[in-house]
């Protein structure tokens, strides 16, 4: 885990990693299977056999009932659509074990399907998950035994179920609080973000797999990686002559799209705030209305109100401005780039300023009266009142949110995909003139069906965004912060 | 000396004035920039215009005003069949519905219980947890939806011939089970809450679970508001993720937005629908929006709870 | 022990979810629960749950419940192909898929003796190139033709006057009347690329242009021959060149659809190139009573065009060309076998004269058979269907002599007709920009005569090898 590397030393004073917490919670092993009660040693093989030793009988009953559950899977391996879970999913993983299948008999109709890669990766790993849990159980199953020991041995008596389950609403909260998110947090978060990223070290690819008619991809390390230096595959190309400018165009967007929302915004901010300006309600539900519209509405009627033929473009010609009707987002191949960039970016002001006037709104109200007084007996004017004072305040406060917002620009989806589509396209590839990577990512998976290529872009969209929060926002105080905090 | 004085205090006076007078133009200019589309949007969903000849023009039009208005837009929308489904509109709606008020529920749950966790509790994991959450969100949302189609396909609730209704407590799960990530607002907001508060319940003999109960929740009303706020109005914005994972192919059951996007980008070559659309944006944004309006007090703390504390 | 809990749940939820719906081990297949489901295009979903319906209502020992469905065509095969387990038993999709379907063991073949002789019986011998495909070495039928398809002409009947749209030229001039371009396609990919692509010459019906012709894939995949480097394709190419930059000339779709431009009010063009699923947009575009509906209009070979060429001499007449497709109905590979001889049953029906002759008064859907022309001119008489509609047929049907199906044998060779940027370079030509991406080849212009010859023999090298040649020969055009 890259998070570990940048642990700061007082970090690891303090605290056991969480790599050495589980080491340590092995290495006593030998020590609690020599001492412990004949149950204990008992529950090295049968689940809960400690327990029953110990009449908890119910936490026993748990125990190896999940053992059973999870042996059955293991050894039955059921199957689901012809993939099958268990030790045959491990098997499966190496995606050597395939068959193209195509037996066809024409008098009953019976197909025979081949082999499902995809699928078998995926259980694959979601059996390895199982058998992390099985380790972790029998870990888990020898402790509380052995707990139980220690707790006779001292003459207490072992806990009773429901002192477990009163625990659980004091000393052992957390537990419950977090269970929920943890297995849904598993199953549709982590694993599959872990089985896309195992995607970009397969073949995994519908147009180059159509190409020689097959469903069946396989390993094949770090390949879709070197394409981006040397172009091979499919879209080999593609990445090696367009990965640059989409990077490139992404840092510019999300620098640009950043600072000009956030200062937008403040002075947006400054303005509705002035003193002695009336209907300051009714400017800021002005712009808090374009807020809570949904974006694929607003970014949508914006871009067919800019459209070719839409009214934007009827105006200027009827006022004789321009002659033919000019592409401002890029749809069309011939459309200039430059404007369409610019044109974005102006757009997204329109949708992000609001958001930071909101916000900076409560905060410009929480800066020292004071300050303001002692600036303006010096006799500062109000731009400069602005820059030393406003400025550094607002700015200090709201670190976190530029550093966030940063990320969130590089991932921001939404006002591309729905304002330019990526356009102008270039002939021949995917990447248009203002797709970012994640709007690459979308069009190379989605539409292409080259998972490993998408997986690829995604890596590297996770490294970019990963090294700025490691270096920002690790290093900030409100994170340095958290760890005196309790 | 005294009239210098004057003059200096009525040309300051003056210039304030001249100020402020240059600040509601420009507000209320920026004002009509930020109206224009939204206005837009609303015309047109109330434009009624024909060709001479009779037949029905749906699509984006150069005329910003309109020239004729009317509600056929609106009875279209409700009438219509889309995609193979009769009714399909009132259908998405309350697709949507169903699945938002549910994802509500869960989310805040979540989220609320995750925040209480890592604000207030002290446990081995703790931070183990809190990097591995923020890892996982600095992945691209939808590089997982493949694989989250087809975790929800193994167990049938998706992609299901004889069940397509399935589908939507699929959409349910994909949209709740990731909440409880997406701690770090709420917690920012319980970190501010004095930890003295917990400590002296604590002393007196409380549990975790009545702290959490009798002095965390009471306080928590405007983030658990601006929570469930967002996890209401996120089906409701949502096209990408709602329609691979509840299937192209299964419209009856998609959201109403994946509907409404559908009606304007959709394979399908009409493109003459585009008046239908915006009627369908009126009537998705009129709750969104009040709702937000009402509830924009909450929605503001919760900002700043998130944007100030990381 | 109360983390332990934790893992329990974790487990008991896992452990239920995973092993409580699993099978054991066995085939990936469809559910066989007594109900056939078919896919159709959206505009005619109504019209063959009604067919079906009545088929049962005949057919009392049928024994399953039919339940159609209506799809966009266009992403049919995209969403089988993606997960076939979850998607109908029989599905149509136009015939240029068949291929990849097969290939990738999407979609099973079609045994049943009856049905198999019905199409050959029924339809154009051109069609029988494309519907069938190999498995195991051995040659199948695996789609069912009922609607035919091929790109006409929709124009503006107020501004172009009678007889103009009969050419290029014709409609140029009535774009410089009205302001506007002339025409415009709805797209540009391999599909809308044939009105230049396969334009024939006026006399003799002739061109160059061939495309895996004779492609044999039951012997390991011969690729056939295939050529677009004649004199003829390159004066083409040029011609288009300059009818593109004409002011009144030729223009891509653009974004906000090719309809609105069709519009008048619009000033955006006077005619488009089309298919039969376009109709509707287009009458709203237009309005019924403007709607022109006619053959792709011949265009003349200028001085221009012909310069340097010894194949073509200025004032050859050549008529825009297109696919002439057919639209199939399919059986998915995961659909169970205990269907098999139900669904074939089901498809003979669906795919007969008779029900294609309804779904032609119904929906409009251009019957595939031979000989569908006398029932067209029939409905016409009787006043089933009115002029527009008509002609609609009429064109396709005559549209479909100057055509060819979209080759394809096995799914690879179509696929690089399509996907292997060959229509990107054929648009950069006539755009005359450059085209960047050949490997480390560029081709940086395309506006000489050379830069012409070298798109071309790039869009032949794409369509054959399915990737860009390492470098240009010496001479072009290439003899092999």
């Amino acid at each position: 885990m890259g998070a570990k590397a940048n642990k700061t030393p007082k970090n690891q004073k303090t605290g056991l990693t969480f790599v050495e917490r589980i080491s340590k919670s092995f290495s006593d092993f030998g020590k609690r299977f020599a001492d412990g009660s004949p149950g204990t040693k008992l529950s090295h093989f049968i689940f809960g056999a400690g327990n029953f030793y110990h009449k908890q009988y119910i936490k026993g009953l748990i125990f190896l009932l999940l053992q059973i559950a999870i042996l059955a899977l293991m050894i039955f391996c059921p199957s689901i659509n012809g993939t099958p879970y268990g030790w045959k999913a491990l098997r499966n993983l190496s995606l050597t074990h395939v068959s193209e299948g195509g037996d066809f008999d024409p008098f009953t109709g019976q197909f025979t399907s081949g082999s499902d890669c995809k699928l078998m990766v995926l259980f694959g790993f979601v059996t390895i998950a199982m058998i992390f849990i099985y380790i972790l159980l029998w870990n888990k199953n020898i402790q509380s035994s052995y707990k139980a020991d220690m707790d006779r041995k001292v003459g207490k008596k072992p806990t009773t179920f429901k002192e477990d389950l009163k625990e659980l609403l004091d000393g052992k909260f957390h537990v419950m609080m977090l269970t929920p998110t943890c297995i849904a947090a598993t199953i549709f978060t982590i694993l599959p973000t872990i089985f896309m990223i195992a995607l970009a070290f397969t073949t995994y690819n519908s147009q180059d797999m159509n190409d020689l008619g097959t469903n069946l991809f396989h390993w094949n390390g770090l390949q879709n990686f070197r394409a981006v230096f040397t172009g091979e595959g499919s879209l080999g190309i593609e990445i090696k002559n367009r990965f640059l400018p989409v990077l490139g165009w992404t840092f510019i967007w999300a620098i640009f799209a950043t600072l000009t929302c956030y200062f937008g915004g403040i002075i947006l901010a400054l303005l509705i705030n002035k003193k002695g300006l009336k209907g300051k309600k009714v400017f800021r539900t002005v712009f808090i209305f374009t807020m809570a519209v949904p974006q694929f509405i607003s970014l949508l009627a914006v871009r067919n109100l800019l459209g070719e033929y839409g009214p934007f473009n009827s105006l200027l010609m009827q006022l004789g401005w321009i002659a033919k009707p000019i592409g401002f987002l890029g749809l069309h191949p011939s459309d200039s780039e430059k404007l369409a960039k610019v044109m974005v970016i102006l757009i997204n002001m329109w949708v992000g300023i609001p958001y930071t006037m909101l916000m900076t709104s409560g905060i410009l109200m929480n800066i020292p009266a004071d300050l303001y007084e002692a600036g303006r007996v010096d006799g500062a004017s109000t731009v400069k009142m602005f820059r030393k004072i406003t400025l550094p305040y607002v700015i200090f406060v709201t670190t976190p949110y530029l550093i966030s917002s940063f990320i969130g620009n590089i991932n921001s989806f939404n006002t591309i995909f729905l304002l330019t589509g990526g356009g102008p396209t270039y002939t021949g590839y995917q990447a248009g003139g203002t797709d970012l990577l994640v709007t690459w990512l979308y069009k190379v998976t989605i539409d292409q069906g080259s998972y490993n290529t998408g997986a690829v872009i995604g890596i590297f969209t996770f490294i970019i965004t990963a090294t700025i929060t490691l270096i920002t926002y690790r290093r900030s105080k409100a994170y340095n912060e958290e760890d005196t905090f309790q | 000396m005294s009239t210098e004085k004057k003059k200096r205090v009525s040309s300051q006076s003056r210039n304030r004035r001249v100020s402020l007078g240059a600040t509601y133009t420009i507000l209320i200019i920026l004002g009509i920039i930020w109206l224009i589309p939204l206005v837009w949007i609303v015309l047109s969903a109330f434009r009624c215009q024909y060709q001479p000849d009779g037949t029905f023009i749906g699509r984006v039009t150069s005329n910003f005003f309109p020239k004729q208005f009317g509600l056929k837009n609106f009875k279209d929308l409700f009438t219509a069949t889309y995609y193979g489904v009769p009714g399909a509109f009132p259908r998405w709606m309350l697709n949507t519905l169903i699945i938002a008020i549910i994802d509500c529920i869960i989310s805040t749950f979540l989220v609320l219980s995750v925040a209480y966790c890592m604000s207030k509790l002290k446990f081995k994991l703790r931070k183990t947890f809190m990097n591995v959450s923020m890892i996982i969100g600095l992945f691209p949302g939808f590089m997982s939806m493949i694989a989250i189609y087809f975790l929800l396909k193994s167990i049938g609730l998706t992609g299901n011939p004889s069940h397509p209704e399935y589908s939507v407590i699929g959409l349910v799960l994909a949209y709740s089970a990731g909440a409880g990530m997406g701690f770090q607002i709420a917690k920012g907001f319980f970190d501010v809450i004095p930890n003295a508060l917990v400590e002296s319940a604590k002393l007196d003999g409380c549990t975790s679970f009545k702290i959490f109960q009798r002095i965390i929740l009471p306080l928590a009303k405007p983030i658990i508001i601006y929570q469930a706020l967002m996890s209401f109005t996120g089906p409701w914005m949502d096209f990408i993720f709602a329609k691979v994972i509840i299937g192209a192919d299964n419209a009856r059951y998609w959201t109403v937005s994946v509907g409404l996007y559908s009606m304007l980008f959709g394979t399908h070559p009409d493109t003459n629908l585009f008046t239908q659309f915006a009627a369908g944006c009126v009537i998705v944004a009129i709750p969104i929006v009040t709702l937000f309006m009402f509830l924009q007090k909450y929605y503001v703390e919760g900002v700043t709870a998130g944007a100030v504390k990381g | 022990m109360k983390k332990l809990l934790a893992i329990v749940l974790v487990l008991a939820m896992t452990v239920a979810v995973f092993t409580g719906c699993g099978k054991k081990d066995g085939k990936a297949e469809i559910k066989d629960d007594g109900v056939i489901r078919v896919w159709v295009g959206e505009e005619s979903a109504e019209f063959y749950q009604k067919a079906c319906d009545a088929y049962i209502a005949d057919h009392s020992d049928f024994g399953y419940k039919i339940e159609v469905k209506g799809m966009d065509t266009g992403s049919i095969a995209g969403t089988i192909t993606n997960d076939p387990t979850a998607a109908a038993d029989i599905f149509t999709v136009a015939h240029d898929n068949i291929g990849k379907l097969a290939s990738t063991q999407c979609a099973k073949p079609i045994t049943d003796e009856s049905l198999i002789e019905q199409v050959l019986a029924d339809n154009p011998e051109s069609f029988r190139g494309v519907i069938y495909s190999t498995l195991n070495d051995k040659q199948y039928l695996y789609g069912v033709p009922y609607i035919s398809q091929a790109l006409f002409l929709y124009y503006n009947k107020a501004l172009v006057n009678d007889g103009e749209q009969e050419t290029f030229e014709g409609l140029r001039e009535a774009a410089k009347r009205a302001g506007t371009k002339a025409i415009t396609v709805t797209g540009d990919d391999g599909f809308n690329m044939s009105f230049a692509l396969l334009a024939r010459k006026v006399s003799d019906k002739s061109t160059t242009v061939k495309i895996y012709e004779g492609a044999d894939s039951a012997s390991g995949g011969s690729k056939g021959t295939s050529n677009c480097q004649g004199d003829d394709t390159v004066a083409i190419i040029r011609w288009l060149q300059a009818f593109a930059e004409d002011p009144n000339g030729f223009k891509w779709a653009s974004s906000d659809g090719w309809d609105a431009d069709l519009d008048k009010d619009n000033k955006g063009v006077v005619a488009v190139i089309g298919g039969a699923w376009h109709y509707n947009t287009a009458k709203s575009a237009l309005g019924e009573s403007n709607l022109g509906i006619a053959m792709i209009p011949t265009f003349t070979l200028t001085d221009a065009a012909c310069e340097g060429l010894s194949g073509v001499s200025a004032g050859d007449e050549y008529r825009g060309g297109t696919f002439a497709d057919c639209k199939c109905f399919m059986i998915n590979a995961y659909s169970p076998a205990s269907k098999y001889a139900k669904e074939q049953d089901l498809i003979k029906y669906l795919s007969s004269k008779d029900v294609q002759n309804e779904s032609y008064v119904e929906c409009l859907n251009v019957p595939a058979y031979v000989g569908a022309t006398e029932f067209i001119k029939k409905c016409f008489d009787e006043g089933k269907v009115t002029e527009s509609q008509y002609n609609l047929a009429a064109m396709q049907v005559g549209m479909a002599e100057w055509g060819i199906p979209q080759p394809f044998i096995t799914g690879t060779l179509n696929t690089y007709y399509y996907s292997k940027n060959g229509p990107a370079v054929f648009r950069a030509m006539i755009d005359k920009t450059a085209y960047p991406t050949t490997g480390d080849q560029i081709l940086t212009e395309t506006e000489s005569l050379d830069g012409v010859r070298k798109g071309l023999y790039l869009v032949e090298y794409l369509w054959m090898h399915g990737q860009a040649p390492s470098s240009f020969p010496a001479s072009l055009p290439d003899p092999a």
